[in-house]
């Protein structure tokens, strides 16, 4: 693998959002809510406006002067009545140094009228919200299907297994906070950036500002990790209202701490199953989930239906109710983290389809192998499955499950967890290719994450497609001014749409040339004495023959665009709220190996198998660090990854000690495994990898510690104190 | 977080600038591990560091059966040391436990005792061996336990102008360190447990780490372990005592509960690992 960052990152010449600079930049802090919830009273920033340095400092009540069209009403910059998490920005400061900025900040008194805050959702609903679920009090969205006769399912089985599952908020960590600069000069918006949504992060920072999308540019920079942290727009906003304010270029850089208080991610969840069984087989099942969102606004929730597929999934369910509620809560907004909420929902429901195996006596692989979707079955939601690689990832995982019984020594909990996912093809984008003799020339609008999706994964599709070695392509990135759209590094969707459309634009690319050749059949691209040619069967003919004197200075320009499109589910299934299609069927089948300290509770992995379906594997590199890279982050969700909040909605361990990702001595030998040849949404079948890899990493690993002890933790992550209590239990 | 930095090469020139408080709160430097995190967290005010960097504390030295380890050898330096190791096990234990190995590179003996952290891995093998702590100030050297050093919870008896020099074990001892963390490697241990035994009176020392306010013996533990090798009935005895007369709480790392079960059971395993030699555990 030839990553083109690599030599430029090592010698730290990449710049980050945290590296931004310019001539005149000023600093800018944000000013917290000093409570979770309460009715904000009064933001008094006159002594921070006479502190030394400080050239603009803006609350609730400067918005309308500064915007000329007010705002998103809905999301104001800052809150002018209500209060909804502790340390939400309430305004803000910019001055000539950062020192300078703290300390006016500190002089900035927010007076609020306290209330109690809702921290947790069991706190509001012990049970389930009732009557009218959309109605109850804090729900912002319910969600609402059923299929088939569950009453009947139920009656006739042999017994309904019931149980409640429990999951954490986790947190992105990132190595790198967000930071951005910002400057505004006649009506001219602009923000640099570490985002992986450029456009997404203008569409959305114009809206909350409510300004045109055009009047703004976003431009990125290397981004340092992002797990979906670096989506919307998070910090831009207040950077550009004080860019505005001061007529200065202003820099807004998070600390970690902030990363911890103001993190957009997974919130906890409760998760009630009821399955029934009959013959062995799986005849209903009813789904209650009750979803953290925290200070999320209504409407705004794409996560309860979403997840809700998940806890249906990757099994034939003849029979289902499912209901899903998302409760407001005083935290910050929930926001997508690696495959939101799917590793939550597949830890639930895999060791629950785990339990129900034993249970019943049966291996829990054959169990699954009875179940399991194979293309030309159903969804819950009535969408054809298409190609899907469980069956044979599920044949492999029960070869790995016999070969590690027999050579890990007694006492070794082996346990398999299947997840599923979708690329997000849905989610178009499109390309701009310029062909000049010397390279072919990729623009597009994202910047490289650190997974090597724009960096190698372009290359690579645009290698096999062109046949043209990695030194004649090049991707180029500049910013919203320029590049064509794209909906942002998210969904595993990257290489798979932004492929499809640089196949798009190189097929009209070629027909264009076999075109102006006047060839009958196809042109390809060569090199012919150190310069790109065009192919037409044996023939080879130099651009300067087919291409005008200006598009040999500038390049022959041709686009193309890709905007996926899923199957469609079945609408009389669908009783309220939204659920999703999917564009192709992508498994990860995994394979954990653990020991469990009786007495303490700890575990500790020691193998692990992922069996991936890729469709088509682009890139054997970056195939083995999805895969890797994902299983060591879900390592971290299963095992000990959790946010802790106190009753008054202050964040309990907001840093790396307490809030423990794994340590390399915690990592174990993985083995990465491709499936091929079930074909998915991107260019040559191939499937998005970025999310797969991290989603039946905590069910693998609680299926392996109930293989080993007997006990079931019902609650995430298995730390060394919940294992001992489930142990003390059983 | 802003301080100045001084880099004095004599202890009278260190004990003189702590002494001397009018560039704001002064505090000495070690490996800097807790400090700088504190500095940054505004645990500490302090305004002027002073290094103890090119003080002549960086030793280790056998005095017949004491050792003597220099307040700021690197805890990398002592981790690896093998005869220390043969003879003082639970101390080179208590050494791997501190976070990493990148860590103790830096972090030292003088900064884990001047901190005194309630999780500290290194005070309750201290404890255990019956180690000193010598100090040296403006009015001169002295010398006190470990167990009357440790005044509270972050708080010891050290005087403004005062160093910790070095911390003095008397003998070698079978010994051993054993804890519980949510994760392995780089946290915070939510048990420690420090046993050892002198050669010369077979009786035994027990001492927690994750308790409130410091580290601590807990002579109800000690009185049932009186033989060379225990007999279980009373190793069950004392890690009963232990679990009950720890002053545990519940916090954000562990559950009062959680912890005096593993206290039970770390206080088994440690009786038990202390009596297997060094190369063999
Ligand atoms: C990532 C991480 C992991 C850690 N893991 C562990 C762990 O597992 N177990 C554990 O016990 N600790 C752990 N620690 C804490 C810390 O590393 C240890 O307490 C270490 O021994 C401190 O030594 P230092 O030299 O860095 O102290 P410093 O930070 O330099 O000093 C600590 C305090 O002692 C004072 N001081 C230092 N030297 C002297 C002296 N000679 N005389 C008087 N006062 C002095 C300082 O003024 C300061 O108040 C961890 C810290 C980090 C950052």
């Amino acid at each position: 693998m030839t990553r083109s960052d690599a030599a430029l990152k090592l010698r730290g010449g990449a710049e980050y959002g945290i590296d931004l600079e310019a001539p005149g930049m000023v600093h800018a802090v944000l000013v917290p809510a000093p409570v979770a919830a309460g009715a904000l009273r009064s933001v008094d920033l006159a002594a921070a406006r006479r502190a030394p340095g400080v050239v603009a400092a803006i609350g609730p009540a400067d918005l309308a002067a500064l915007l000329p069209h007010g705002g998103d009403p809905d999301r104001p910059v800052f809150p002018s009545t209500r209060i909804l998490y502790r340390n939400q920005p309430v305004a803000a400061v910019a001055a000539e140094t950062l020192a300078e900025a703290r300390a006016a900040a500190r002089l900035v008194r927010v007076d609020v009228e306290a209330t109690p805050p809702l921290v947790d959702i069991e706190d509001r609903y012990p049970d389930w919200p009732t009557g009218l679920a959309s109605d109850a009090p804090g729900v912002v969205a319910h969600v609402h299907a059923r299929h088939g006769n569950l009453d009947a399912a139920f009656a006739s089985a042999e017994f309904v297994h019931r149980e409640v599952y429990r999951t954490s908020g986790i947190e992105h960590v990132a190595l790198e906070p967000h930071a951005c600069l910002a400057e505004v000069r006649d009506g001219h918006w602009r923000v640099r950036t570490t985002t992986q949504t450029p456009f997404g992060a203008r569409e959305d920072a114009a809206e909350i500002l409510g300004i045109p999308a055009e009047s703004l540019e976003v431009e990125g920079t290397w981004v340092g990790g992002g797990f979906g942290s670096k989506g919307a727009a998070f910090l831009e906003p207040y950077a550009l209202v004080l860019a505005a304010a001061s007529g200065r270029p202003v820099r807004l850089a998070f600390g970690y701490r902030d990363e911890f208080f103001q993190g957009r991610s997974t919130l906890p969840a409760v998760i009630r199953l009821e399955t029934s069984v009959r013959d062995g087989t799986i005849t209903g099942r009813r789904v209650r989930l009750l979803l953290d969102t925290g200070s999320s606004l209504p409407g705004r929730d794409f996560a309860t239906g979403y997840a809700i597929g998940f806890l249906l999934g990757p099994y034939r369910i003849p029979a289902f109710e499912v209901e899903g509620y998302a409760i407001q809560t005083n935290k910050p907004p929930f926001g997508p983290h690696r495959a939101p909420f799917a590793p939550q929902c597949v830890f639930a429901i895999d060791s629950h389809t785990d339990g129900l195996a034993r249970r019943l006596g049966v291996d829990p692989v054959e169990f699954r192998l009875r179940h399991v979707w194979q293309a030309g079955d159903r969804t819950a939601f009535g969408q054809e499955v298409g190609p899907f690689g469980a069956i044979a990832g599920l044949e492999r995982a029960r070869t790995t499950v016999a070969e590690w019984r027999r050579t890990l020594p007694p006492g070794t909990g082996i346990g398999v967890g299947v997840g599923f996912w979708s690329t997000s093809t849905g989610a178009g984008g499109e390309v701009r290719l310029r062909l000049t003799p010397a390279e072919l020339v990729i623009e597009q609008a994202e910047h490289e994450i650190g997974s090597g999706s724009i960096v190698r994964g372009l290359v690579a599709v645009a290698e096999r497609l062109f046949g043209l070695p990695t030194e004649r392509l090049r991707v180029v990135t500049t910013s919203t001014a320029r590049d064509p759209y794209d909906s942002g590094v998210f969904g595993s969707r990257t290489v798979a749409a932004l492929g499809r459309a640089i196949e798009a634009a190189g097929t009209a690319m070629l027909a264009r040339l076999a075109e102006r050749a006047k060839a009958k059949g196809t042109a390809t691209l060569t090199v012919q004495d150190g310069k790109l040619a065009v192919g037409i069967g044996a023939r080879s003919i130099p651009l300067s023959e087919l291409l005008s004197a200006e598009e040999l200075r500038d390049g022959l320009v041709v686009e193309g665009r890709h905007y996926g499109r899923s199957g469609a589910i079945d609408p009389s299934r669908v009783v309220e709220g939204s659920f999703y299609a999917y564009t192709d069927f992508t498994a990860a089948v995994h394979v954990a190996a653990v020991t469990v300290d009786r007495e303490t509770g700890s575990v500790k992995v020691l193998r692990y198998a992922a069996f991936q379906d890729v469709g088509t594997t682009i890139d054997a590199g970056m195939f083995r660090g999805q895969v890797e890279g994902g299983v060591v982050m879900g390592l971290g969700s299963a095992l000990t990854e959790e946010t802790l909040w106190d009753p008054d909605g202050r964040m309990r361990n907001p840093g790396l000690l307490d809030y423990r990702i794994p340590t390399i001595a915690e990592v174990p030998e993985i083995e990465a495994v491709a499936i091929e040849g079930f074909p998915g949404a991107g260019p040559f079948g191939m499937k998005g990898l970025g999310e797969p890899p991290i989603i039946p990493v905590p069910a693998a690993v609680a299926n392996a510690v109930a293989d080993a002890t007997g006990a079931r933790v019902l609650e995430l992550p298995l730390t060394p104190e919940r294992v001992a209590r489930a142990l003390m239990v059983d | 977080m802003t301080f100045s930095l001084a880099r004095p090469s004599t202890i009278v020139e260190a004990l003189r600038l702590l002494a001397d408080d009018t560039e704001g709160p002064t505090a000495p430097l070690a490996g800097g591990t807790d400090l700088l995190l504190d500095l940054d967290d505004g645990r500490s005010t302090a305004r002027r560091l002073v290094s103890l960097d090119k003080l002549p504390w960086k030793t280790l030295a056998w005095d017949g059966p004491r050792l003597n380890v220099g307040a700021t050898l690197p805890l990398a330096r002592l981790g690896s040391d093998a005869t220390v190791r043969a003879r003082l096990p639970g101390l080179s234990e208590g050494v791997d436990a501190v976070g990493s190995l990148a860590l103790r590179h830096r972090a030292t003996l003088g900064g884990n005792l001047g901190r005194a952290a309630p999780a500290s891995d290194l005070l309750p093998i201290l404890l255990a061996v019956d180690a000193t702590v010598r100090l040296v100030g403006t009015a001169g050297r002295r010398e006190l336990p470990v167990a009357r050093f440790l005044r509270g919870s972050r708080q010891v008896d050290l005087a403004k102008d005062e160093l910790i020099e070095s911390v003095s074990i008397p003998e070698a001892r079978l010994s051993t360190y054993v804890w519980q963390r949510v994760r392995p490697a780089n946290d915070v241990s939510q048990v420690g447990v420090a046993v050892a035994r002198s050669g010369s009176s077979a009786s035994w020392r027990l001492a927690l780490g994750g308790v409130l306010p410091v580290p601590t013996r807990i002579p109800e533990a000690e009185v049932h372990l009186t033989e060379e090798r225990p007999r279980p009935e009373d190793v069950e005895l004392a890690a009963n005592a232990a679990a009950t007369h720890a002053r545990f709480v519940t916090d954000k790392r562990a559950s009062e509960a959680y912890r005096r079960r593993l206290v039970a059971t770390l206080v088994r395993r440690a009786v038990a690992r202390a009596q297997i030699p060094p190369g063999e555990r």
